[in-house]
Parts: structure tokens; sequence; C-alpha cells
């Protein structure tokens, strides 16, 4: 009898005795789920859990979302700020008024000395949308330098560049709930399963209710390719030629939305013109996908009565990136895809706020998607803050990848990067190495005092995690939440938007601009700031209660609107931000710049995300539950590849471009072609040491999945030393 | 083909045949309105905390059932055990009753293999709700996968505890830490009670229940009954991104589901335990899957469309010594078996030539020498009892190793040895008053002879009385010592060679152990030590011969075998293939040199130095074989992923030293 015993054996499940549920929304990635953050009677972190009753993740989160629990008592964190002279010195601790008056010492002083732009200043899509806001204060109102941008030029740049292009303004006009409507869905170079993983969820719910084909386009047989209907392996960097040839099917065929065309478009002729020259039979031999398919794919797409695109890195992350979003946005016009429910192009962006970033942060202009160019736009946000519009330039400076060169050529000598790791995350490190060197002034804020590029810091400044603090994201889908404050910030460390309450204090503007002391005062000026007719970011009518009662509302939200529903979707009336009202369809002639493999370097460098880590793992890097899938970095190589260069499955390869090295160890896997190997880009010291970074002429951002690299076979047991030497968290 | 969808439809055709019809519409209007009297039966609960605004997905369905599984056996665990309902399952202590209406019926995963990502969002979210540590996890998702690009598959599997039928780990833990409830029919066992001696671990064809090194003992999936008791789904199924994984009454088939298999590739015979899991699995996959972990083992597709494993030649052809390597974890077992082994012979050997009136035997048996002879023996059984005990993750737990003689073959194996033990000294302790030596020494520290006071014909008749009872008891522990290897979870084991290696051991180490001390008294004495080398020398002869035809059988049918025992014969062949060979060549001439000795008129001098060197050589072969024995197996674990769960990476994570950081998941050497 196996049932039962005489004497029961005690049946003991952890218990976490939560106290009181601190709503927030997650920092990793942009999806924008609910987090609920349980708190003993003492205030400590217990567990967390998805808020079930969040429109966005309704109660589901990815691996990340789910031990963000471990976050708080990992490893590394920046507890106290610090100082000294020379990159190569040991940092010594410092208070924060010291390292506050020092840093504004040293960027008064090679202000004075180079010019206001020699200074420059690096932030992210990973602080909350008042911190951003405060920042663009601080920067474009108080310390006045031009060079000024986010990391998010790695990432978004490229969507908001063609969203510009196209529609006159920035802002992903669909949501999820489209996939609720859809008849067709299209992916281009994105691998939702294991980049957005609740967005797939979402996706996988509508499709299991109501059947439509998912059409995945992707150089490598992702999960995501594996479940499509349809996969197209395309041949990297070649996306436009595939969308041009499917738009020449649709006007072939007569398949286009005339009616739409006409009345909602800019240089239709001029589109027709150009894609003319992309007749399938040619085009099949430079994407690598054949007519038929093509076709095929163009008629699936343009007969559904809604059709949707979503993209990721795969079309941003290329030279033809903005172009790939302009393409990718003519598609949806020609077939009538925009504003409608389940028609619709939508970005699925990177971080958690990369969204807040390009909405407040005046990164790439002024707060609330104004630009530096308009003089009545600087007028407006001057007489707001109290100063003199002349304070701002009148265009905007250096992209962050731009940044970096004038470093190298010495036009920039100070930089201050906040929540932001060029040492692992830029291409080229190795070049990127020598401009560090190169600084006479860097400031580092994080929240890691492990982070890489530390190494080249004079000042670090010990930065508070997302729930440590208090304040907004916006999510993929224009969905503004709110994070609670559900913990005091660690050690001596600060909220990102007190520090920058504290340097402005250390400028003449800093007292004439009023630096609120609290988020939700600076969340007031934003929704005065987003007040205006035919703005599309018009926050006006939410306040965090409703953000919270809501678990996020879109924008736009105004204050006239009653309920706590923003607007599901942008453009539905087919009225644009452009001068004229209309949509431009924007023609792209596709160019070949890439590094392509040679025989020299014979394989294609492809590099992407898993699922398991956040950007440069230096979070994920330390939660054990996380790490332990990929501690090391590896390559995909397909085996037969392989064989001939005699490299065996679990060994170590050292990889060589035109530009340095890596090692890494090999995963074979036909999941890749046979001239293309794959690394995941979170390592330090890694793929980043490979990979060129061609620029985006629009969006100026880097190409970091084409380039080309040669496979070599290494010492194993020297390869493993380096591989654990590289290795500290 | 046999699908529970077939059950499904007859039992509802059944149903629908009588008296009243049952509406689709009124039928889901039932099961809505029972899972909405659920939901607020469960929001009460002091066992668990319903989320606000609680998803249905979360939920389990308040469907209808079937009676029984496939297998014929009852669903509801009430009719099955006869134990009553409403049982208080004492979770954390509480003696709260869950209000989950079907807390009687055997639940089990559904795992939808077409749908899972490997997003390893069950993993987490079962790591994150059991405070486990990244060394640790309950649920582990690896993956197969076989094509050729663009042509290509992935096939993740999510696994955790399939709560059996029939439990092989309940029934193989001497300490009884495993507990089948009538509640879910979940197989939960308590940490507390465990010590840590892996042998769940073995026997479990899954890889469900996890030793901890640190910890030093095992724990496993709970089946989140704690959930369940309110009416949810576990953790990990809640937190499913693919829609992959499910829950449920056994034998339900979820929602916009259509299959229900008991097998997947990558996925063990189902046969050995009867799992609580079901798939579906519609999507074609290649004729051949690989493991991206070190396992040399793939899977091919037969002509029925099942999945076979079959040796994946990851090593290559090349045949390597790797004697250091023959040194593992395992080593304490190594010990432990032949030392016991080894006494078991070495006593046996005299004591029943002796009764056989063996002349030389005889002599031996009554001289001064058989008593330090037996301790000897003793001293062996004792360190190989040790040696067991030293390889238990809580060694001062080791008691507990008999609480599961009703089923379990280690307890069985404990008692039998322990038994034997206890014999062996009573048996010594009675041989005292006839011993010489003994009464001499004894004389000489009192100052007077003790024969007078010692019932001497009494002892020496209580001393054979407790070495013939020693005699069954060692022959039930040499017996359950070789049922603990026959597990069907570890193929390269479960072959008839274990039990001629080691009855074959016990004749061919007792032999000469038993033989070289006999001899050795009789060259003192001058006695008959021609005979002496030919009894122990044939009993030696006969255990090697025994030996050496099982390991040959053993060879064969892993040569034509189509399973991981196989692959642990081609790791055999190349990884040890040097070593391997050396073993199989120094047995076979070991054999013939002792068949030599026989036959041949060898005495004095030469003799014992040819006796010596075959008893040296066989104690080289027994010690090599017993290490190959416990390094190869390969059992019958899933698909591992590239880093986790591969051994391959472990190890090299051990040896460069990653594993020193705790968040790679490996745990370093040493614990």
């Amino acid at each position: 009898m196996i049932f039962g015993r005489k004497n029961r054996k005690p049946i003991t499940i952890p218990k976490k005795e939560v106290a009181e549920w601190k709503y927030s929304t997650c920092n990793y990635c942009s999806t924008g789920c609910a987090i609920e953050i349980g708190l003993d009677k003492e205030g400590k972190v217990v567990t967390s859990r998805g808020h079930a009753g969040a429109d966005v993740n309704r109660g589901k989160l990815c691996i990340k979302g789910l031990l963000e629990t471990e976050l708080f008592e990992s490893d590394g964190r920046g507890t106290e700020p610090l100082i000294r002279d020379k990159y190569h010195e040991d940092f010594k601790t410092t208070s924060w008024d010291h390292a506050l008056d020092h840093t504004a010492e040293k960027i008064k002083e090679i202000q004075g000395k180079y010019g206001r732009d020699s200074f420059a200043v690096i932030s992210t899509g990973q602080l909350l949308t008042e911190e951003f806001y405060t920042l663009g204060k601080l920067v474009r109102g108080c310390i006045g330098t031009n060079n000024y941008d986010g990391n998010t030029t790695l990432c978004m740049a490229s969507a908001v560049s063609g969203y510009k292009r196209s529609f006159g303004s920035d802002g992903p006009p669909g949501c999820y709930g489209d996939f609720e409507h859809t008849d067709c869905f299209m992916a281009f170079g994105s691998n939702l399963p294991e980049q957005h993983p609740v967005i797939y969820w979402r996706l996988k719910e509508a499709k299991e209710k109501r059947n439509f084909p998912i059409i995945v386009v992707d150089p490598r047989v992702t999960m995501f390719a594996q479940f499509a209907d349809i996969h197209l392996p395309i041949t990297p960097g070649t996306d436009c030629v595939l969308l041009n040839a499917m738009m020449y099917v649709i006007f072939d065929e007569g398949l286009e939305d005339q009616a739409y065309l006409e009345a909602h478009t800019n240089n239709l002729e001029e589109l027709k013109e150009v894609v003319a020259k992309y007749d399938p039979k040619s085009a099949q031999h430079i994407c690598g996908i054949d007519e038929d398919r093509i076709r095929m794919v163009a008629r699936i797409y343009a007969k559904a009565g809604a059709a949707m695109s979503i993209w990721t890195m795969g079309i941003n992350q290329s030279t033809h990136g903005s172009d790939g979003v302009a393409n990718i946005n003519n598609l949806n016009l020609v077939t009538g895809n925009i504003g409608k429910p389940g028609g619709t192009s939508l970005s699925i962006t990177g971080q958690c706020n990369a969204m807040g970033t390009r909405e407040w942060s005046s990164c790439s202009g002024l707060p609330g998607y104004r630009a530096l160019e308009k003089p009545e736009h600087r007028e407006e946000i001057a007489n707001y803050w109290g100063i003199d519009p002349s304070f701002f330039p009148e265009k905007r400076g250096l992209a962050q990848t731009d940044i970096f060169p004038a470093i190298e050529t010495g036009e920039i000598k100070g930089l201050w990067l906040i929540a932001t790791n060029p040492m692992t995350s830029m291409a080229n490190t190795p070049r990127i190495r020598k401009m560090m060197e190169k600084l006479e002034f860097l400031v580092v804020q994080d929240c890691y005092k492990d982070v890489e590029t530390n190494e080249y810091s004079h000042v670090f400044f010990p930065a508070s995690v997302w729930a440590e603090k208090e304040g907004c994201h916006t999510n993929t889908e224009r969905r503004v939440s709110i994070t609670r404050n559900a913990m005091k910030p660690h050690a001596n460390s600060k909220p990102d938007f007190w520090v920058f309450n504290q340097m402005a204090k250390r400028f003449d503007n800093g007292k004439v601009i009023r630096f609120p002391e609290k988020p939700e005062e600076a969340f007031d000026e934003m929704k005065h700031l987003s007040k205006g007719e035919n703005r599309i970011l018009d926050i006006s009518g939410m306040t965090y209660d409703k953000i919270e009662a809501a678990r996020g509302i879109q924008w736009p939200f105004r204050e006239s609107d009653e309920g706590l529903k923003g607007e599901a979707r942008l453009y539905t009336d087919g009225k644009f931000q452009t001068p004229n009202g209309k949509a431009n369809l924007i023609a792209v002639n596709f160019f070949n710049n890439n590094e392509q493999p040679c025989g020299e370097y014979p394989f294609w460098l492809n590099s992407g995300r898993v699922v398991e880590h956040f950007h440069t793992r230096t979070r994920t890097g330390k939660i054990g539950n996380c790490n332990k899938f990929s501690p090391t970095p590896f390559m995909e190589m397909n085996p037969d590849a392989a064989e001939e260069l005699n490299i065996q499955h679990q060994q170590y390869v050292r990889l060589t471009s035109r530009r340095g090295d890596a090692v890494v160890m090999v995963q074979l896997t036909q999941r890749v072609p046979r001239n293309m190997v794959f690394i995941p880009f979170h390592y330090y010291d890694c793929v980043n040491r490979l990979s060129l970074g061609l620029l985006d002429p629009h969006s100026r951002q880097p190409a970091f999945k084409q380039c080309s690299v040669r496979v070599e076979p290494v010492d194993q047991a020297e390869a493993a030393r380096l591989n654990a030497e590289r290795r500290t968290f | 083909m046999f699908t529970v969808k077939n059950i499904y439809m007859q039992a509802t055709d059944k149903e629908s045949s009588g008296v009243s019809m049952v509406y689709p519409d009124a039928k889901k209007n039932d099961e809505n309105s029972k899972l909405a009297a659920l939901k607020e039966q469960g929001e009460k609960s002091s066992l668990w905390e319903i989320r606000t605004e609680e998803q249905d997905y979360a939920f389990l369905p308040q469907t209808d059932h079937e009676n029984e599984n496939r297998y014929g056996q009852k669903i509801d665990l009430v009719d099955l055990t006869g134990l009553p309902e409403n049982r208080s399952m004492f979770i954390n202590e509480n003696p709260e009753v869950g209000c989950n209406p079907d807390r009687n019926k055997q639940h089990g995963f559904f795992f939808t293999a077409d749908n899972c990502i490997g997003c390893h969002a069950c993993e987490a979210a079962c790591s994150e709700k059991n405070d486990n540590p990244a060394h640790l996890a309950f649920r582990s998702v690896g993956y197969v996968e076989g094509g050729s690009f663009p042509d290509y598959k992935r096939m993740n599997i999510s696994m955790a505890c399939n709560h059996c039928d029939d439990p092989v780990c309940l029934k193989g833990c001497p300490t009884k830490a495993y507990t089948k409830h009538a509640e879910y029919g979940a197989v939960l066992q308590d940490p507390e009670t465990c010590f840590g001696c892996g042998y769940c671990t073995w026997v479990c064809p899954y890889n469900a229940p996890q030793l901890d090194p640190i910890q030093g003992q095992v724990s496993k999936c709970n089946m989140c009954v704690d959930r369940l008791e309110v009416g949810l789904k576990p953790a990990c199924v809640s937190a499913c991104l693919g829609n992959a994984l499910d829950f449920g009454v056994i034998e339900d088939v979820p929602e916009n589901r259509e299959q229900a298999k008991v097998s997947i590739p990558g996925f063990p015979d189902p046969s050995i335990t009867r799992p609580n899991i079901r798939f579906q699995q519609t999507t074609t996959m290649p004729d051949e899957m690989q493991r991206t972990d070190s396992m040399p083992v793939k899977y091919h597709k037969d002509e029925k469309g099942n999945y076979k494993p079959v040796v994946d030649q990851k090593q290559g052809k090349a045949t390597h010594w790797n004697f250091t390597r023959l040194s593992s974890a395992e080593n304490p077992l190594v010990l432990f078996t032949l030392s016991a082994q080894a006494s078991i012979g070495a006593f046996a050997l005299p004591f029943i030539g002796a009764e056989l009136n063996i002349p030389a035997m005889m002599t031996f048996k009554a001289s001064a020498l058989y008593v330090p002879f037996n301790i000897f023996c003793f001293g062996m059984i004792f360190f190989g009892l040790f040696m067991s005990t030293l390889h238990l993750g809580k060694p001062l737990r080791f008691y507990r190793g008999f609480n599961n003689l009703q089923h379990s073959p280690v307890s069985r194996e404990g008692l039998g040895i322990a038994v034997f033990m206890t014999m062996l000294a009573f048996n010594i302790a009675c041989s005292l008053p006839a011993n010489t030596w003994v009464m001499e020494m004894a004389a000489a520290i009192v100052g007077q002879d003790l024969v007078d006071y010692v019932p001497v014909e009494l002892a020496a008749t209580m001393a054979t009385v407790f070495a013939y009872l020693a005699l069954p008891a060692s022959l039930a522990g040499l017996y359950y010592m070789n049922k603990c290897y026959r597990i069907p979870a570890r193929p390269f084991w479960d072959h008839w060679q274990v039990g001629t290696s080691f009855f074959g051991n016990t004749l061919s180490l007792g032999a000469f152990l038993a033989g070289a001390s006999m001899a050795a008294y009789a060259v003192f004495t001058e006695g008959q030590t021609q005979l002496i080398f030919t009894i122990a020398g044939s009993v030696m002869l006969l255990g090697m011969v025994a030996e050496a035809i099982g390991l040959s059988g053993h060879s064969k049918s892993m040569n034509a075998a189509e399973h991981e025992g196989a692959a642990a014969h081609y790791i055999q062949s190349t990884t040890f293939g040097k070593s391997y060979v050396l073993r199989n060549v120094v047995m076979a001439l070991n054999i013939l040199l002792v068949a030599v000795l026989l036959i041949s008129d060898v005495s004095g001098t030469a003799a014992l130095v040819l006796w010596a060197i075959a008893g040296s050589l066989l104690i080289f072969t027994a010690l090599v074989s017993r290490a190959l024995f416990y390094v190869l197996v390969i059992p019958t674990t899933m698909p591992g992923a590239f880093f986790w769960k591969n051994k391959g990476f472990e190890q090299h994570a051990r040896d460069i030293g990653l594993a020193n950081m705790p968040q790679v998941g490996v745990v370093p050497d040493g614990h």
C-alpha cells in the first residue's frame, strides 16, 4: 500500500508572509508588465507576482520578472559615491555633496575650457519618466550641452526615425489588443518568445482563440520562426528588398487600398516608381526568399481584412534601419493597415522606458516630442521653465553613437553616463576602450558599481533600482504605468531623480528653473506640457492614482477624457502629424554597405538576446536562477560548417573580425545557416569586440547584426581560463 | 491508437445515451457556476492567497472527469484506497481542509510539446515559490532538436515530478521520506526525514528528486498542493507563456487540445512508473532528434513512429585511458560493495569448509588464528558500512536506513548486512573462550585461568549458531544489494551481470582472502597447503568465471541495446576504452593463471608467489570493474539544455572554477 502513512510526514512549503503588496511595473523590457512586490511586516521584499488585473500581462511574467525578488539582494550594488583623480587609481569613498560639487566643478571647467558642448551626457531607457524629464531640464536647461542622447540610439532610434519620417511623429500607433483583431501577422527581425515572452503569450492567446497566419522574417530558426505558419529565412540586411518586392506584387496585382492611399498619403507615385524596380524575380536573388513565397506572402498580407507588422532589432539595428521602418509603414499604408483594429505598424521596443525617454527626456529635442529645430517649441519650453530661449541650441547635437567618435577626435572631453554600459553594449568595444581612456572626466551613474564601464570613471554615483524610487514607465503600446516606491534606497544609493535635482542646484539656471522635490510634481509639469491641440502625446488626464487604478493608461489621455482608458490606437482618423496631415510614403532604395562574408572572414556574425538575460547582465548576471541558463558566452554554429573546421560541440573557439577577437563556447545547431554564427550580446568582452556597427544615415543606430568573422580553433585550456577570468559575475 | 480522446468520447456517449441529455451550453454554464463557487471559497482560504482579479487560466477547470485512468486504475483516490475524504493535508501544519472539490482525484500535468518556447517561466515560477537556490530545480526545461537549416525543429520539454501511479522513489527510499497522498495523488517527500542517500534520484526516470549536495538532502516538486487546495493550478502552469503546460485531473484533455499521449521523443518509457503526465505532440518531428547536452544519446523514430534512444557517438570513436576519472563521488560505494562482498565470502569459506569436515579448514577453524581472521572479516564489513554511511548526505541519520523494509531494497540490503555484521560479532564473542591465545592472554591479565568460569562448550555451540545465522543474513544482504542496482531507469545496471559480479566477487575475493589466511597458517604449521590452494583456488576461479560470463553477457546486451545502457557502454568503449580493454585482458589472463595453477603441480614458494600475483590482479580487476560500473551508468533522465542540466558543462564549470560563483548554478567539488 503506497498511499498514506501511519505517521504523518509534515508538508512544508515556503510561505511568504506578505503584509503589503506594492504596485509596480517591471523594469526590464518594454512590455510593461504590472508587478506586485510583496513586503513583510518589516518592509522587506519577500516575493513578487504578476498583477492578474493588469491588461498588459494579465498576471503573467517572464523569467526575469518572476525573479525580480532576487534582485534586491544581489551583489555588486553601489553603496557610496566614489571618487578618484585618474581612472587607473583606486577609488575613494566620498560624500554625495563632495561627489556632486566635484562633478559640477569639472563640468564647468571642461565647458569653460573647451566650449559648452565638450561635455556630453548619455542617458538610457531604464530610468523613470519623471527622471528623464528632470534630466532633460538639467542638461538642456542648466548644463547646456547639445551633446546629450540616450542609449536608446542602440535600440529604438530607427523606429523613432522611421515613424517620424512616415507619420510626422514618433509613437507606435498600435497596441497588443490588435492581436485579437488581426487576420495576418507579420514579424520582421523579432524573436518575441525570447525577447518579449509576455507579448508572445498575448499573441498566442489570440491565435488559440481565433486562428490567423503568422509570418516570421528571421535569418535564424528561432522558436518563433519554427512555430510560425510561414518562416522566411532572409539574407541579413535585405529586408527592404523583400518589402519592396512585396509591394511590387501588391501594386502589380492591384491589391493596394487605393482609397486609403489617395485620402491619407503623400508620394504614392514616387513609391510606385522605386518599387517597380524590385520584381520578385530579381529580388529573390538578393533577399534569399524565393519568388513564389514573396508573391504568396504579399497576397496574404494585402488580402487580409486587417494585417499588422511588428519588428524589433532585426530591422532597427541595420544600416537601413530607418528605411526599413519606413518601408514597413509603407506596406501598411499601401494596404490600408494603419489605425484600425488588427492593422498596424507596431515597433516592439527594447528597454522598459525607451518610450519615456523618447517622449520626455529632451535627448533628441525638447519634452513632449518637441523639436529644437522649431523656434516656437524652444520658446514654449524656455518660457515654461523660466529661462532664455537662446540658451537652447537651434538644432539637435550629436547622437549617442556620434558622441563616442567625438571623444576620439577630441571634441568631447567629459562624459556623464547614466544607467548605460558602453564597454559591453557598444559595437567595436576595442575602439570604445581607447575613447574611454581619453576622457578627462567621466561620471558613471549606475545601480551597480561593478558595471564594466566604471573601470574608466572618475566619479561614481550609486543609484537606486526602480522599486526604490517612484515614477512612471511608458511601454511599447504607449501605456503609462506606475512604479510605487516599495522600499528605501539600498545603502547610500539615491534615486536618479534626487541626483539630478541636487546637480541642478549647482548650476546657475538650476536656481531659476523649478526642480520639484517629488516625482509626481514633475509629472504634473509633463502633463501641463502635453496639453495642446493636435498633440497626440497628451497625458494631461492622468494622475498617479488613476494610473494605478487602471493598471496603466495609454496616451493620448486628455484632461477631458472620462473613465480610465486612453486611446488604444493612433491615426484612427487617418490624420497624421505631418504638415498636410497625410502620411508620407517613403521610397526606399536598397543599398548594400554591409561587411559581407568573404574568403578571409567567411561567416555572418548575428547577435541577439536570450530570454534569461537583460542587456549587459549587470542585473541578471547576478540572479542565479536567471544566469544559470547561460552563465558564459556561447555561439550557435551550424554543425556542417563546424565539421569542415574540425570544431566540436561545447568546445571553445576564437573568433576574429577586422576589429578584434573573442572567445566563445560553441553550441552546434542547425538553427543557424552554414554561413552564419549567432552570439548573444549580453556578455562583457565578447560579441562587441568583433562587431562593426555601421551607422544608419537617418537614425545613427548601429548595424550590430551585420558583419563578418572568422572562426578558428583555440587551445582549450587557455580559452577556458580566459572565459573564467572574464566572468567576474 | 489508444488515446484519451477516445475514452473521453465513449464516456460522454455513455452518459448521453442515458435518461437525461446534457446540452453543451448547459454543461458550460454548470462548469462556470462551479468555478465561481470555487473561487468564492478559495478567496477565504488561509492556505494560499489568491491574487486580486485572478485570471481563469490559473484556476483548475470544473469539468467532468474519467473514472479510471488508461491503465484501469481508479482516478478517485478515496475509492481506490478506502481512505477517508476531507482529511487535512496539514500543509505547514495548517489544519484547514482545502475547498477543491476534486482534491481526492489523481491529478497530473498536461504538456503540449507543440507549444513550448523554452522561456523558463515555469522553472522561474517554481524556484521563486519554493525559494530554491540556483543549483536546484524542481522543474527543468531541456530540449531535443533535429533537421537541417532551415528545416530545423527543436522540441523543448518541461519536466518536473510526475506523481506516478507506481512511485519508484517512494518504494526505493530507505527512510520512508515519501508519501503518496490520497489528496491529488501527490507524491510528496519530507526533506527532514531524508538522509541524503540519493537512491530516489537513481530510480526516478525523470530526474524529479533533487539531491542537494550542500544541504545533504533531497527535495522535490510538491505539486503546489497549497495552490491546489484553493482551486489554483500549480505555479509553473500558471506562469506558462507558451500555453504548453497545463494541469488537471488525470486523463482530462484540456480545452483546445486534441491528443493525450503518454510519450514524446526524449521521454523515458512510461511503463516504468506509470507517470501522471499526458502529452500533445502533433507536429511532425525529424526522424532523428539529438540532445544538446553531453549525454551520448539521441532518439530515433521507429516504424511505429515512436522515438527510441540510441547511441550518439559524441565522443567519436577514439579510445582513451581516463584512468583517474575512474575515481568518482561514488568511491565510497565502490569500497562498500567490494569490502562487504569480500567479507561475506571470506567468512563463509572456512566456516562452511570446516562444517563440511574438510580437514585443512577444520584445523584452521580450530586454531587460535580463526578469531583474528573473523575480526578481520568484521573489520571489512564495518569499514564497508562506514563507507556507505559516509556516502550519505546526513551520515548521522544512518539509522533511518531500515525504515522502509516494506518496499526498499536499500533497507533490506542494509538490514541483511547489519544482521550479518551483528551475527559475526556475536560469533567472534562466543568464539573467544575456545581460543587459546585469548584465554592465555586473559589468564595473564587476570592472573587466573578463566576456563573454569566460562562455559566453553556452550560458547562454542553458540558461536556456530551465530555463524549459521550470519550466513543467510549475508546472502539476503547480497541479494538485495544486487536488487538495489536492478533499476529500470538505469538500463546499464539493470542486467543480470550485477548478480554475477556481486556473487562472483563474494566468491573470488572471499576465497582469496580466506585462502591466503589459511594457506599462511598451513605454511606456518606445515599443514595441507596444497589442499587449501585447490579448494580456495577453485572457489576463486568459480567467482572469477561467473563475473567474466556476466560481463561478457552484459557487453553483448549493451551492444545490441537501444537505450541509455548502450550509450554507457559506448562511453566504456571510448572514453574509458583503453582501461576497459586492460581490465578485460587482465581478467582473462588471471582466469587462465588460476586455472593453470589449479591443474599444474606448482608448489612451494613458486605457488605462493603465483597465487599472490593472481590475488593482486583479482583485486585490481575488481576495483576497476566496480569503478566503471558506477562511473558509466547513464540514467534515463530527460534531455538537458546547453548549460543547465548538462553534465558536460557542469564538469567543465567545476574544472575551470566557474562553479565557485553560485549564480552559475553548479555546485563546486568538495561538497
